[in-house]
């Protein structure tokens, strides 16, 4: 198979799922298999590809309007791995769904079909070497996943759907600001208008840039992207919507397309540090903008009760870890930032859809009317034990090695401000997740259990995501570290 | 000597006002076609001033999608709903145009020789009316509650950008600009199943209603 032909496999699987979904009769059993194939056949797609670029090479195709490199192949990896193990779990969930009469199989068929053009559209973010083309393809994520979002009918799904279309268009318009003025500004150094919007092109260029355009042109990519990605103080949206789409398409939203979207700012990040502005000044900008975004969201943690809308507000606390190990920046910085990513990826898929479970369970997503989950769905308690223990940062989890790693890097470089500013927001979430934690699991329910039997094709890809939390926590995988490093060296331009 | 480039950059900041401020909503949706309109011609103007043949096919394209399309996904929709009048925002309708639009020009004015200097098209008026229809955009979004006047603001926002592209970027590859137009119709489309749904659940567009997600 050729590069070309890979790649446009990466675009041409999902889309078709998607179609042939949309085509396949109304009946729970055939769409469930079809599901299942296409998700399958996505990801070993995703996974040839980054094998292809793990050693640092660049992928070209379509006169190098697609691309596939290190950096990128760290976020197709996001998409083939966490995309399939949620969309695994999606089936059992959307069964109970149709069972409890919550939603009709149409409807389960309809979040299939987009899910697949979500999974579409996300690895056309994560390929797309023109930036114009990635602006299109961040917003159609929006667009592609309005419906997932607001699957269920009624006044919470609507504003959810609402608010999220419209706040991350506001957003992303910012974004488009920035493309067309980077486009401009590279245009007057670069002189031919096809290379101009390639970002392999523009980061070459990037010391010949103006400065003072660069420094805006970020501005606005921070605004753009960093609404997308859940940065305060534009993250209004996503505790909606992350607390009231189904738990698969939160788990999605939360594990996947929060990282593309920061995928797309730091495409900017490495231009704008690349040039005569240089790191320092990006780097100081994301270390406001992520320490800002984990106060505001540690802040609405302690007082949450609703499960889904704390983990959502984990979801925006922990893009602060990112945007602040984007901030603290040099190799280990950056590498930090980027295991982060793969770390909260997998972590909250499994959280978000472990509250599928506790909500087949309780019927209820308010956690002081849970308790007992330990002795009425052991395995499900167990899970939720893991990604509660990785998001707090507990050694042993895989999001204690990228804090850890910032944290000693930030010590190593001289940001003491900003490092104890850091800890003490972690310290405030611990302490929220862990007594939020003792309410669901320990103790006696509060509330009638509606059910205790969680099926185990359910728990399956459940318990694949918690090894992969405890695996990177505890191993170092040779092909993945290299993978991050030859990442690392695309940003800084080494 | 008369610059018509200048005079339908101002039609346009005019029109935006009138999308803005217009509470009957059918003279709202046709200002913003008026708008369009008014962008296709700049669009035209520009193709034979400075030989940008790409213009002219971004000029047939927005003319039948943003100038057709778009206004009749849009009055449809108010004709589905039976909608005639805007509710009264809480800064009132008087005050909430005036405010958007002395903060929408004190913007671009502050920001435009940036853009200026790497335009394509040197011309200032035409860059001021682009930054300031899409601060006009952005405020609709922030001063009016009304779900179509929020699709608006947000077609006019897309009008300034689209203004922004022709003078600093004509000469940029047509796919960008073909899928920047097609996420913007897709984009109406779904904020219109929204709004319908909105309408249908609150028994009202104003968006301002929808408290049931809190904290």
């Amino acid at each position: 198979m050729d590069i070309q032909q890979l790649l446009t496999l990466l675009l041409v699987v999902p889309i078709v799922s998607s179609i042939v979904l949309w085509f396949t009769p109304t009946n729970f059993k055939a769409l469930s298999t079809v599901h299942i194939v296409a998700s399958v056949a996505s990801m070993l797609i995703a996974m040839k590809a980054v094998m292809s670029v793990v050693n640092g090479e660049t992928l070209f195709a379509y006169d190098q309007m697609l691309f596939l490199d290190s950096l990128g192949g760290v976020f197709l990896s996001l998409i083939g791995v966490t995309g399939l193990l949620v969309n695994l779990y999606s089936v059992k969930y959307m069964q109970w769904q149709v069972d409890s009469n919550e939603i009709t199989v149409k409807d389960a068929k309809l979040f299939f079909a987009l899910s697949h053009l979500f999974v579409f559209t996300m690895t056309f973010s994560v390929i797309s070497n023109n930036i114009a083309l990635m602006w299109v393809a961040i917003e159609a994520t929006t667009l592609s996943s309005v419906f997932m979002v607001a699957l269920h009918k009624g006044k919470k799904s609507t504003e959810s759907g609402w608010k999220y279309i419209v706040i991350c268009s506001i957003g992303l318009a910012f974004a488009l600001y920035a493309t067309v003025l980077l486009y401009s500004a590279g245009f007057t150094v670069i002189n031919d208008s096809h290379s101009t919007m390639l970002w392999t092109t523009l980061v070459a260029h990037a010391k010949e840039i103006n400065p003072d355009a660069l420094k805006l042109i970020f501005v606005f990519a921070l605004i753009g992207f960093g609404t997308k990605a859940g940065l305060a103080p534009t993250h209004t949206w996503l505790p909606d919507v992350h607390s009231e789409g189904p738990a698969p398409a939160s788990a999605m939203l939360s594990g996947i397309l929060l990282k593309c979207a920061i995928l797309g700012l730091i495409r900017y990040y490495s231009i704008v540090g690349n040039s005569m502005v240089g790191f320092e000044f990006v780097q100081a900008i994301m270390i406001v903008s992520g320490l800002i975004t984990i106060f505001i969201a540690a802040l609405f943690l302690i007082r949450q009760h609703d499960v889904k809308r704390m983990f959502a507000y984990h979801s925006i606390a922990h893009m602060g870890v990112i945007a602040f190990g984007l901030g603290v920046g040099g190799v280990i910085g950056l590498f930090a930032a980027l295991f982060h990513s793969l770390a909260h990826s997998v972590t909250k898929a499994l959280a978000f859809c472990v509250t599928g479970n506790m909500q087949k369970i309780y019927g209820t997503r308010d956690m002081t009317k849970m308790g007992g989950l330990i002795k009425i769905a052991p395995i499900t308690a167990i899970l939720f034990g893991i990604a509660i223990c990785s998001l707090v940062g507990v050694p042993g989890f895989a999001i204690f090695v990228s804090e850890f790693l910032m944290i000693q890097e930030s010590i190593n470089t001289g940001l003491d401000i900003p490092v104890a500013l850091f800890i003490v927001g972690l310290i405030v979430i611990f302490i929220a997740d862990f007594s939020h934690f003792n309410l669901a699991t320990f103790g006696e329910s509060k509330t009638k259990i509606l059910t205790n039997k969680i099926e185990w094709s359910a728990n399956i890809p459940l318990i694949a995501l918690g090894a992969l939390i405890i695996g990177f926590g505890v191993f170092t995988f040779n092909g993945w570290v290299t993978l991050l490093n030859n990442a690392v060296n695309i940003i800084i331009g080494a | 000597m008369i610059d018509l480039l200048s005079v339908l950059s101002i039609v346009m900041i005019v029109t935006s006002l009138l999308v803005f401020g217009l509470r009957n909503y059918k003279l709202s949706i046709f200002a913003y076609s008026f708008q369009t309109f008014i962008l296709v011609s700049i669009f035209l103007l520009l193709s034979s001033t400075h030989l940008a043949e790409q213009l002219s096919v971004w000029a047939t394209i927005a003319f039948f999608t943003k100038v057709l399309l778009i206004p009749f996904i849009l009055l449809r929709l108010i004709k589905k709903l039976d909608v005639v009048y805007e509710d009264e925002p809480v800064t009132g309708f008087f005050v909430s145009p005036i405010i958007a639009m002395g903060f929408s020009l004190a913007i671009a004015m502050s920001i435009y020789p940036i853009y200026l200097e790497f335009s394509m098209i040197k011309e200032s008026v035409p860059l001021i009316a682009s930054i300031t229809i899409f601060m006009m955009g952005i405020f609709g979004f922030i001063l009016r509650n009304s779900a179509i006047k929020q699709i608006l603001a947000y077609c006019m926002f897309e009008n300034g950008i689209h203004l922004s592209l022709a003078l600093m970027a004509y000469n940029s590859p047509e796919i960008a600009e073909l899928g920047i137009l097609t996420d913007a119709i897709f984009a109406v489309l779904i904020m219109s199943v929204l709004a319908q749904r909105f309408y249908k659940y609150f028994g009202s567009l104003d968006v301002s209603k929808a408290t049931e997600l809190k904290g």
